[in-house]
């Protein structure tokens, strides 16, 4: 295994105390209640939040409300090496290949992956010869994780505020220990991309929901990227309070969106890969400082 | 026609329509322990009579409908499970036109075996630690599957001691297949998904496991095979109880409770809808009416005890007698835009470009995703 995660699994730390978490369902439930005034949303007609979505809220919601454009093929990519970690965490295979990941999505009943590189034909190679690495480097992280870690994938965590009006769904890429395995909960949350400080807010926000969800807080939130970083976060009180403060202020936003605000737009680092900078001014007239020098993609 | 919902906000797919008062009031997340042998308050006095009363009724309601098709035998095998219910409650018109490739069984595969495999591996778990004397120990998720999946591979050699016996089940003769196919992406599918399913029964009911708990639609000596009921011995139809367990011994009392457990949970309205076809199914199943049902979410971690009274009985036959008319109607009348009930699920609809009220629900749907304006 990569040190990183390998050291949390040998030596994990003592997660949080539990007592906060019930105080912080009560700070959310109300600021769920407060959007809800001005936003309208009800049990029939919920907002719903996802970890994408929070941070495309706080990011720039112009880009947020936009369409989805399809899948291009860097996500084609990222769906590939995400898959392969998922294989092998559940597989006892060795080696995990393309193909072996693609047929896993496939036998999922998930072909767009398949699908798309079908439709590429020859040109499929260069996808395929740009993700294999990335497992190489990816993968070997999360097979042979002991089986008392309970390593499951997908795991879906659902948090309901404001009586079902907001709901803040997820599923976790792979989670390991927790309740009712004597072990702390480790999230592990798989980026294909390059790393970047952006990252650690999924692992934050996931934290809080396995708290929500499960009474306990987990102990770390590891961040394991196919450039070969793995960024390991040990769960503090504090960082839970952040967590959901970003999900007050997602609730916010969208309330005003809901309500007929125009969306702002943020231009920033992401709007390299924005699919509606094209329409966007603010976007278009962005350009990286010092021409993208150590910043994030 | 029913009216298009015209929700500004995209509905839950995949949830049936929602005819409760959602979690409210309800014993929701509730961390005490899972109490069982209490009648609740509002449960049929006597749950053999009142069984025997709604098996005869649903009965009489079944036997009605089908005489409403066009010539006997016009309708064969009708399965009544959630689904079905769920599905011809939702959008009758979208139900009937499935036709009979969407109404019968598309097949296993692993996102529809991740509940009757988990179900299955923790049935053999249990079963190995009962033949050995001793409780059983906390099953590993990916590691109980493992197991049960090789002891179906090596049943053959149980008499020669290698390996406790696995009953056969058609989920677990599939599993062979797949094995013998060396199809491994799909073996690996299965592992994810059954795994997911027993990781969150297991942390959702807490471990051990609820005194008194029986696995059920499961096979083998630990688990009860599967609950079914037939209006009578020539009758077409099959209702099937899809509840994953029973907390309680059932007896002329009652008191028990079905459960059902939901990986990932959806429209909390939609709780009423299941609790009511499974009590009444479970009812029709057993002979005896449930004192509850206890649905749980593996994503939320929510327990909500939903007793079983006379009404939710009734919606549960409703949605079940509803299923066969709407076969019956199909005989003659496929999809039909007249009684079309936009939702959703519009936008997976085959029937789309034939459905005006779904196509003006979609019109207002797309302005919409995840309760935000799309630009």
């Amino acid at each position: 295994m990569v040190e990183g995660l390998g050291a949390v699994l040998a030596e994990p730390p003592r997660p949080p105390s539990p007592d906060g978490i019930a105080a912080l369902r009560t700070e959310l439930d109300d600021a769920a209640r407060a959007a809800c005034a001005v936003g309208g949303w009800s049990q029939d007609e919920p907002l719903r939040l996802s970890k994408h979505l929070v941070t495309g809220l706080l990011r720039c919601p112009r880009r947020a409300l936009s369409d989805d454009q399809g899948a291009g093929d860097d996500v084609i990519v990222g769906w590939v090496v995400d898959a392969a970690a998922k294989l092998a965490t559940v597989s006892p295979r060795r080696h995990v290949t393309v193909d072996a990941a693609v047929a896993f999505l496939t036998a999922l009943g998930d072909s767009t992956v398949a699908d798309h590189l079908a439709d590429l034909g020859p040109a499929a190679e260069r996808l395929t010869s740009d993700a294999a690495p990335r497992i190489d480097r990816l993968a070997p992280s999360l097979a042979g994780v002991d089986a008392g870690w309970w390593p499951r994938v997908e795991d879906p965590v659902r948090v309901v505020l404001a009586g079902g009006a907001v709901t803040v769904a997820g599923r976790i890429d792979v989670l390991l220990g927790g309740p009712p395995t004597g072990r702390p909960g480790v999230i592990v949350e798989v980026k294909g991309g390059r790393w970047h400080d952006g990252m650690r807010a999924d692992g934050h926000l996931y934290a809080l929901m396995v708290a929500l969800r499960d009474g306990e807080v987990p102990a770390s939130a590891v961040t394991i990227v196919s450039d070969g970083t793995t960024h390991v976060e040990h769960i503090r009180p504090a960082l839970l309070q952040h967590a959901a403060e970003r999900l007050d202020e997602a609730m916010r936003g969208a309330a005003r969106l809901a309500a007929g605000e125009p969306p702002a737009m943020l231009p920033g680092a992401h709007c390299g890969h924005c699919p509606v900078r094209p329409d966007c001014p603010a976007g278009r007239a962005w350009r990286p400082a010092a021409e993208a020098a150590g910043s994030p993609p | 026609m029913r009216a298009p919902g015209g929700n500004r906000f995209r509905p839950v797919e995949d949830e049936a329509t929602g005819s409760g008062g959602g979690t409210d009031g309800l014993d929701q997340g509730s961390r005490e322990p899972i109490a069982t042998g209490r009648l609740a308050p509002g449960t049929p006095s006597d749950p053999v009579g009142a069984a025997d009363r709604l098996r005869a009724e649903t009965s009489r309601r079944i036997v009605d409908a089908l005489a409403g098709a066009p010539s006997p035998g016009a309708v064969a095998d009708v399965y009544v499970g959630w689904v079905a219910a769920r599905d011809a409650a939702t959008c009758p018109a979208r139900y009937r036109g499935e036709g009979e490739h969407g109404w019968g069984f598309p097949g296993w595969s692993p996102p529809l075996a991740g509940g009757a495999c988990g179900r299955a591996a923790l049935a053999h778990h249990i079963a190995q630690a009962d033949r050995a004397g001793r409780p059983p120990t906390l099953p590993m998720p990916l590691d109980a599957i493992r197991a049960w999946m090789r002891a179906l591979r090596t049943r053959d050699g149980a008499a020669e001691g290698r390996t406790p016996p696995v009953e056969r089940s058609g989920v677990g003769d599939w599993i062979c297949e797949v094995w013998d196919a060396g199809d491994s992406a799909t073996l690996a599918a299965v592992a994810a998904v059954a795994g997911r399913w027993l990781a969150g029964f297991v942390r959702v009911l807490g471990w051990p496991l609820p005194p008194r708990l029986t696995l059920v639609n499961a096979p083998g000596p630990a688990a009860v095979s599967s609950l079914w009921w037939r209006p009578g011995k020539a009758s077409p139809v099959t209702v099937a109880c899809g509840a994953d367990a029973r907390l309680g011994r059932v007896t002329g009392a009652g008191g028990f409770a079905l459960v059902v457990h939901r990986v990932a949970t959806g429209d909390d309205g939609a709780l009423w809808d299941r609790a009511a076809f499974e009590a009444a199914a479970g009812a029709l199943a057993i002979g005896v009416v449930p004192g509850s049902v206890l649905l749980t979410g593996g994503d939320t971690g929510e327990r909500v005890t939903i007793p079983v009274d006379d009404d939710l009985l009734a919606l549960g036959a409703d949605r079940i007698v509803a299923v066969v008319a709407e076969r019956v109607v199909a005989v003659e009348r496929g999809f039909d835009p007249a009684d079309a009930t936009p939702s959703g699920a519009c936008r997976h609809c085959d029937h789309l470009a034939d459905c005006p009220p779904g196509q003006a629900w979609m019109r207002v749907a797309e302005r919409w995703r995840s309760g935000l304006p799309v630009l």
